[in-house]
Formats: structure tokens, C-alpha cells, sequence
């Protein structure tokens, strides 16, 4: 290893010079190689599983595959359906309206179950912080199974359909919340580990209850914390996919196969074989969370750190 | 920090390398597959098939050990819809299907459409046409042309708790009529607890099924003539149905919970339905989702419209086809023709005893290992003389080429219906537009 420092240390003023020699030349595209090599396998990965299948999927979207026809360029003729379908509408008007209700009630479930468990350092809270999250430990098929059996008229305790067209949209929002929430609650409470002691003891000396803490002292300190954990969630919700895919069976007629719109791009996919059609959902899909993420960072720019 | 000439900077240069190699070979192989096939000149040939039938792997022993030229490598590559993902995408693809594939009859049409199954009748399937009966035969080929060997199907009887309807003093209905009016009595007797049936507005076969009993043709369509297809999906026929499972519903005599369900099987063990509208499977099928209710079960024929018609319909069944991706179609037909063979009645024993398939093949129907069949489960009825009547009595059908989707839009049309408590002929109405569009966009010419 002091090989390795003398040889740096003597390198570091000739590559500063004005005029590099040849050999210092060669060294630094040596050293520029070394570096690509190590990132070399992390770019293979992208590109084979990310950056390819992506632009697959923009040259599916981009044609029309009929069954009697065959494949033909559409252009954007598949965007276009997709704009004026109106079950497309509904499934993101329904995500939408689903994300403006799960997000600020997930993550305020969280926020306070984290400042509670931080307040408290008793053996319950203890306790408490490994139940809250243990839903997040339980697979999601399984877990969504289960709540079917819990939401049935027949199986559940209260002889009530969590499934009819009524309630489904809150049921499902349940779902999420219990495995979620302990999730987030994690995140924040990291972060509340991670705060200076000493700004509770002087808020504290100038008179602040525990409450006027947590809300004034704790909650903005951890502000990049939670404006994670919210961005993760509103991408939650607008691709919401699983649950639904699960509980469908259950009740087909209240969550249909357009009910999101990942799970009507699903079906366009698998079930119809609308490969093209379905890649424009998605893509129109991506452009939706994107954007959505975007206007949430750039409302938040001033708290966050995620400039 | 400069690590160049160190021995570590070498070492990980070197792992990096290693890595890099490493994945470019998994590549590599994962893309490589499959081309090893067709090589192997001497012993018997190969012929890849995928099913899902239960209790397959006995069938397909017996047919390896009766055949010296011919093997059988079997895949149960799912049950229904995921297997079709798998083969549509491997028939796209153009590599990756197998010779022999497991299609419902419903099926067929999509699956020619894009000119994928091998034409059978080039290869002696008109030989073995005799064994079947005519509806059942026109489900699978046109004129000349055989695009699938039939296994089994799905005639449609009501299957009826005796004890229940002892209990409330009901007689089994012969008319729907009948059948509503004794509906009715069941609710008031059992104040309100026990539902004459379950209706299924999730099945898409069982759906067509009770319409192809009624005389309706949704579709018009000739594989011969693949461009033009006719939609009327709101047929008059149809809409009769509908009208009279909508009052049937909203009168709180018919149950709506989706089959397959949890609720659904606690349904038919708890008595909760009265009577179960089956296929030919379903006395199999009820036997291991209700096992409680063994000896309680009795079959009768399907309720009719007009009073002494015999009019029947089907729902499911399927066949074997050959795919164009075969190197050996003239084997992979011997296997679709004999692998559930007319003839074979050690397979068909398995079939009957064991995965409790409903035969096509007339010999087998009319045997007596078949036909006189005493069922436990059924108190000892010999239910088959239940079904087997009514498979023969049952008419043409032709499916529409885009099956998934029509089942589809008349699944999801009713069980929003159900749901929203909208009326069942506007909601067929609506499938029937969105067909009709969806057919024109898929470019056939619609009628």
C-alpha cells in the first residue's frame, strides 16, 4: 500500500501541469479504462435488462399488429387509442384518486407511528417497531391472499364483502396501508436515529413539550426522509398492479381488467395478445409517474435535499 | 486512489474481467437453447407435448411403452390462458413450442387464425372422423382440413342436492320455468339461506354454454374464410337468457359469487346452492371441491325452454393439435390421433377413473366401463346416462377467433351489471359494439 501512495502523490503534480506528456497521457486513459471496467458489469446489466427491453418496447409501440394483417407502422396511432380510451381514463383517474387519498394517510400513519416509537424507548415500542414491519416482511401475493380470505362474506369475521364495487378501491388501500406503512415507519424512524441530541435538550431548556418537538423540531428535520418515502409512494400508487391482479378472481365484476391502468396494460398483453397496444399504455403510463414525481419534487424543492 | 500496479489493482482487474466473461457466457447459453433438436438420427423420435389434463403422466407411460418409434416428452405448462401465453408467444417467436399441444375448443379458431396448427388431414385424420360425432368433429376441422384431434367435452346436465330438495319438498325442474318457480319455493322454505344456484357471470364457457342451448350464434365464422366474421353477440337467443338470469338475480334466487372461489366450494359443501349447472367435468370436479356432500348429489338433464325440446350446449372441452414448429408432423399426428384415441381404453380408463374426463370418441361414450359407470359421490347413479344423451344432442357452434377477448367483454359486461345493478341487455349491447369495433380494428371484415 505505500507503493501505492508515493506513486500517486508523485503522479499528481505532472497530471496538473499544463502540457501532460505522452506517458501521462496513456496512463490517465489506462486509469479512465480501469474505471469503465469496474463499472462494466453494472452497465451490462442495464443494458440488457433496462435500456434494451425499453427501446423494444418503443419500437412495439410505435407499430400495429392486427391478427389478420400482421405487423404494420402505426406512428403514434397506438398513443392516440390510448388517449381517447376511456377505459385507460378510468383505470388513471382511479390511481390517481386512489395516490391522493393512500399517500398522505400512509405516510402520516407512518410519521407518527416513527415519532412515537423514537419518544418512547420502552420494551413496547421495541416490540411495536418489529410488528409494524414484519407485514412488510410477508410476501405480497401472500399477504393479499390472505386478506382476501379476511375480506370474504363467507371465511372473513365480519360476514361483510370488503369486495363489492363500493368499497373495493378502500379495501384494497387497506392492503397496502398494512404492508407499507411499517415500511415507511422505518425509513423515518432512521432518519429521527440519525438527529443531534443536543437540539432536543436546548428545545427542551426553552421550554418545548414533547409534542412541540416532535412536530416543530423532529418532523422538518427529517423533511428529505419523508419526501422520499412520499415519492416512493405516489410510484407505488400510480403503477398499482399486485393486489388487484390477486383479488380479481374474487370479485371480477368490481375489479375489472382495466381497473389500473398496469393491470389493463397486463391484460392487453397476456390475455389478448395486444403486445403493441399494451406497450403504449405503458410507456404513456411511465410518462404519467414521471411526471407526477417530477411536480411532487419540484413543489418540495425547498425541503428536500433532492435537488 | 491509484491502484495500477499494485498486486490488488491486478487482482481486481482481473476479477472484473472474470465477471465480465462470466456474464457474457450466462448470456450467451440463456440465448442458445434448443437448437440441438433433430440431430439425433437413430431410436425413436421425439415429440414434445404440452397438456394439462390431471393424472396425465399415466396416459402418457402407456402410450411410451406401446410405441417403439415414437416418445413422449411431456410439459404441463400451465392450465388454460397461461399455457396460450406461453405457446402464442413461442409460435411468434418461432422456436420454443412443442409438437403437440392441449387446446380447448374454444381455442382452435385463434390459434389457425395466425396459422400455426399443422392440417391434419394430410396426415390420416379424416380416417378416425367416424369415431365422432358431427358437432363435435366441426369444432375441430373444416371441410377436409383437421386442425385438431377431439379429447374431451363438456355436455351440460344439472347436478341437484337430493337431500335439499327433499328437505323443501322440490321436484327437479325439466323447463326453466320450472326450474324458477321451484327457486322460489326453495327461498321461501329456507327463508332466504339457500340459493337454487350460483350463477357464473365470471365463466365466459359456462355463459356460452347456457346460450348454446338456447339456439344462439354469436359469431358466424369459417376458418376457410378467415377475413370476414360476423358479430351478434346480442342475439335474441342470448338476450332471452340474460333476461331470465337477471330476474333470476335480482329476485335473490340465484347467487352471484365468482366460481373457482373459496366461497363458491363453501357454497356447494355447506347446501347453500340447491343445484349446480355442470359439464360433463363437473361430477369429477364437484367430488373434490364438496367431498363432504358424497352420496347427496343426483344428476338430471339441463332444464329446457320449450317444454319436451331436447336442446343442449357444451361448455369446454378440448382437443389436440399439431403446431407448425414440429420437424416430424407425420409422429406428432400419430400422437394427437391416438394418445386419447378412440380405441385406446387403457388410457381412457385413467381419463375416466382418474382425471374424470368426459370422452368425445364414441366407442368409448357408449362402452360400458362409460356409460355404466356407478358414481358413489351420486349416490350410485350412473350418471353418464345423464351426459351422454346430451352430448349427442348438442348443435353447431362456431367461436370467434379472438375467443379471450369475447369472453372477456361478456365477463366483464355482466359482472359489472351484477355489480352496479344495471340492466344485463344493455350490458350485452355495450359487448356487443366493442366486439364489433375491435374486430374491424383487428382488420377483419365485419358483418
Amino acid at each position: 500500500m505505500t507503493e501505492v501512495q508515493t506513486k500517486s502523490a508523485a503522479a499528481a503534480p505532472a497530471a496538473a501541469g499544463p502540457a501532460p506528456a505522452p506517458a501521462n497521457k496513456r496512463r490517465h486513459w489506462r486509469e479512465a479504462a480501469t474505471g469503465w471496467l469496474f463499472v462494466l458489469p453494472f452497465a451490462v446489466l442495464l443494458v440488457a435488462f433496462l435500456l434494451l427491453p425499453m427501446g423494444y418496447a418503443l419500437k412495439l409501440s410505435l407499430y400495429r399488429s392486427t391478427l389478420v394483417e400482421g405487423e404494420v407502422f402505426a406512428f403514434l396511432d397506438n398513443y392516440q387509442q390510448a388517449f381517447d380510451d376511456p377505459l385507460v381514463r378510468e383505470g388513471v383517474v382511479r390511481v390517481l384518486l386512489f395516490g391522493l387519498v393512500q399517500t398522505p394517510l400512509m405516510i402520516g400513519i407512518a410519521l407518527v407511528a416513527a415519532l412515537l416509537i423514537d419518544g418512547a424507548t420502552s420494551r413496547f415500542s421495541r416490540v411495536f417497531r418489529l410488528a409494524a414491519f414484519v407485514p412488510y416482511a410477508v410476501p405480497v401475493v401472500i399477504g393479499t391472499l390472505m386478506w382476501g380470505f379476511l375480506y370474504s362474506k363467507e371465511t372473513g369475521p365480519l360476514s361483510f364483502d370488503f369486495l363489492s364495487s363500493g368499497v373495493v378501491l378502500g379495501s384494497l388501500g387497506n392492503i397496502v396501508t398494512w404492508q407499507w406503512a411499517g415500511y415507511n415507519m422505518i425509513v423515518l424512524y432512521a432518519a429521527l436515529q440519525g438527529l443531534p441530541k443536543e437540539v432536543y435538550e436546548s428545545a427542551r431548556i426553552d421550554g418545548a413539550g414533547a409534542v412541540q418537538i416532535a412536530l416543530r423540531i423532529k418532523t422538518p428535520m427529517i423533511a428529505s426522509a419523508l419526501i422520499l418515502a412520499t415519492l416512493f409512494t405516489i410510484m407505488g400508487t400510480l403503477q398499482f398492479f399486485t393486489e388487484p391482479l390477486i383479488l380479481q378472481p374474487l370479485n371480477p365484476g368490481a375489479i375489472t381488467q382495466h381497473y389500473t391502468p398496469n393491470l389493463y396494460a397486463f391484460h392487453q398483453a397476456f390475455s389478448f395478445q395486444q403486445y403493441n397496444y399494451s406497450a403504449a399504455i405503458s410507456f404513456l403510463l411511465g410518462a404519467v409517474v414521471f411526471v407526477g414525481s417530477y411536480i411532487f419534487l419540484f413543489a418540495t424543492r425547498k425541503r428536500s435535499a433532492l435537488r | 486512489m491509484n491502484v495500477r500496479n499494485s498486486s490488488l489493482g491486478r487482482k481486481l482487474r482481473r476479477s472484473a474481467v472474470t465477471v465480465v466473461a462470466t456474464l457474457t457466457a450466462v448470456t450467451l447459453a440463456a440465448c442458445g437453447g434448443g437448437a440441438d433438436e433433430a440431430t439425433k438420427a437413430d431410436g425413436p423420435v421425439t415429440i414434445k407435448v404440452w397438456a394439462w389434463y390431471p393424472s396425465f403422466q399415466g396416459v402418457v407411460d402407456l402410450f411410451n411403452k406401446t410405441h417403439t418409434d415414437i416418445k413422449i416428452e411431456w410439459t404441463n405448462a400451465g392450465a388454460g390462458q397461461d399455457q396460450y401465453t406461453k405457446l402464442q408467444t413461442a409460435l411468434k417467436a418461432g422456436k420454443g413450442a412443442p409438437d403437440v399441444a392441449m387446446l380447448e375448443l374454444q381455442e382452435i379458431p385463434t390459434f389457425q387464425l395466425t396459422k400455426h396448427l399443422v392440417d391434419l388431414g394430410k396426415y390420416g385424420a379424416n380416417d378416425v372422423k367416424s369415431n365422432y360425432v358431427d358437432w363435435a368433429w366441426k369444432q375441430v376441422s373444416t371441410g377436409d382440413s383437421v386442425y385438431a384431434i377431439p379429447v374431451d367435452a363438456g355436455p351440460m346436465a344439472l347436478l341437484y342436492r337430493e337431500d335439499i330438495f327433499q328437505k323443501y319438498g322440490l321436484t327437479v325442474p325439466a323447463t326453466w320455468d320450472e326450474y324458477k318457480a321451484q327457486a322460489e319455493k326453495l327461498k321461501s322454505a329456507s327463508g332466504g339461506k339457500s340459493f337454487i344456484t350460483d350463477f357464473g357471470a365470471s365463466d365466459g364457457g359456462f355463459l356460452t354454454g347456457l346460450q348454446w342451448q338456447a339456439g344462439a350464434k354469436p359469431y358466424t365464422y369459417d376458418i376457410a374464410d378467415p377475413g370476414t366474421i360476423s358479430v351478434a353477440v346480442n342475439n335474441a337467443e342470448t338476450k332471452k337468457v340474460l333476461t331470465y338470469w337477471e330476474g333470476m338475480v335480482n329476485a335473490g334466487l340465484a347467487d352471484t359469487t365468482a366460481y373457482g372461489t373459496t366461497d363458491f366450494y363453501n357454497g356447494l359443501a355447506s347446501g347453500k346452492y340447491a343445484t349446480y349447472i355442470a359439464a360433463g367435468w363437473g361430477p369429477g370436479y364437484l367430488q373434490s371441491v364438496a367431498k363432504t356432500t358424497s352420496g347427496k348429489w343426483r344428476a338430471a338433464p339441463l332444464p329446457q325452454w320449450t317444454a319436451g325440446a331436447d336442446a343442449q350446449g357444451d361448455w369446454g372441452g378440448s382437443s389436440f393439435a399439431v403446431t407448425d414448429q414440429t420437424k416430424h408432423p407425420e409422429q406428432a399426428a400419430t400422437v394427437a390421433k391416438e394418445i386419447f384415441g378412440a380405441t385406446n381404453t387403457d388410457a381412457w380408463k385413467i381419463g375416466i377413473d382418474e382425471a374424470y374426463l368426459f370422452p368425445t370418441a364414441t366407442p368409448i361414450l357408449e362402452s360400458d366401463a362409460f356409460m355404466k359407470k356407478e358414481y358413489e359421490f351420486f349416490g350410485g347413479q350412473k350418471v353418464n346416462e345423464v351426459f351422454v344423451p346430451a352430448y349427442n344432442a348438442i348443435g353447431e357452434f362456431a367461436w370467434s377467433p379472438f375467443n379471450s377477448y369475447n369472453f372477456n367483454q361478456l365477463t366483464t359486461g355482466l359482472g359489472q351489471a351484477i355489480e352496479k345493478k344495471t340492466s344485463w341487455t344493455a350490458a350485452i349491447d355495450t359487448a356487443q359494439a366493442n366486439i364489433a369495433q375491435y374486430a374491424t380494428q383487428q382488420g377483419f371484415k365485419v358483418q
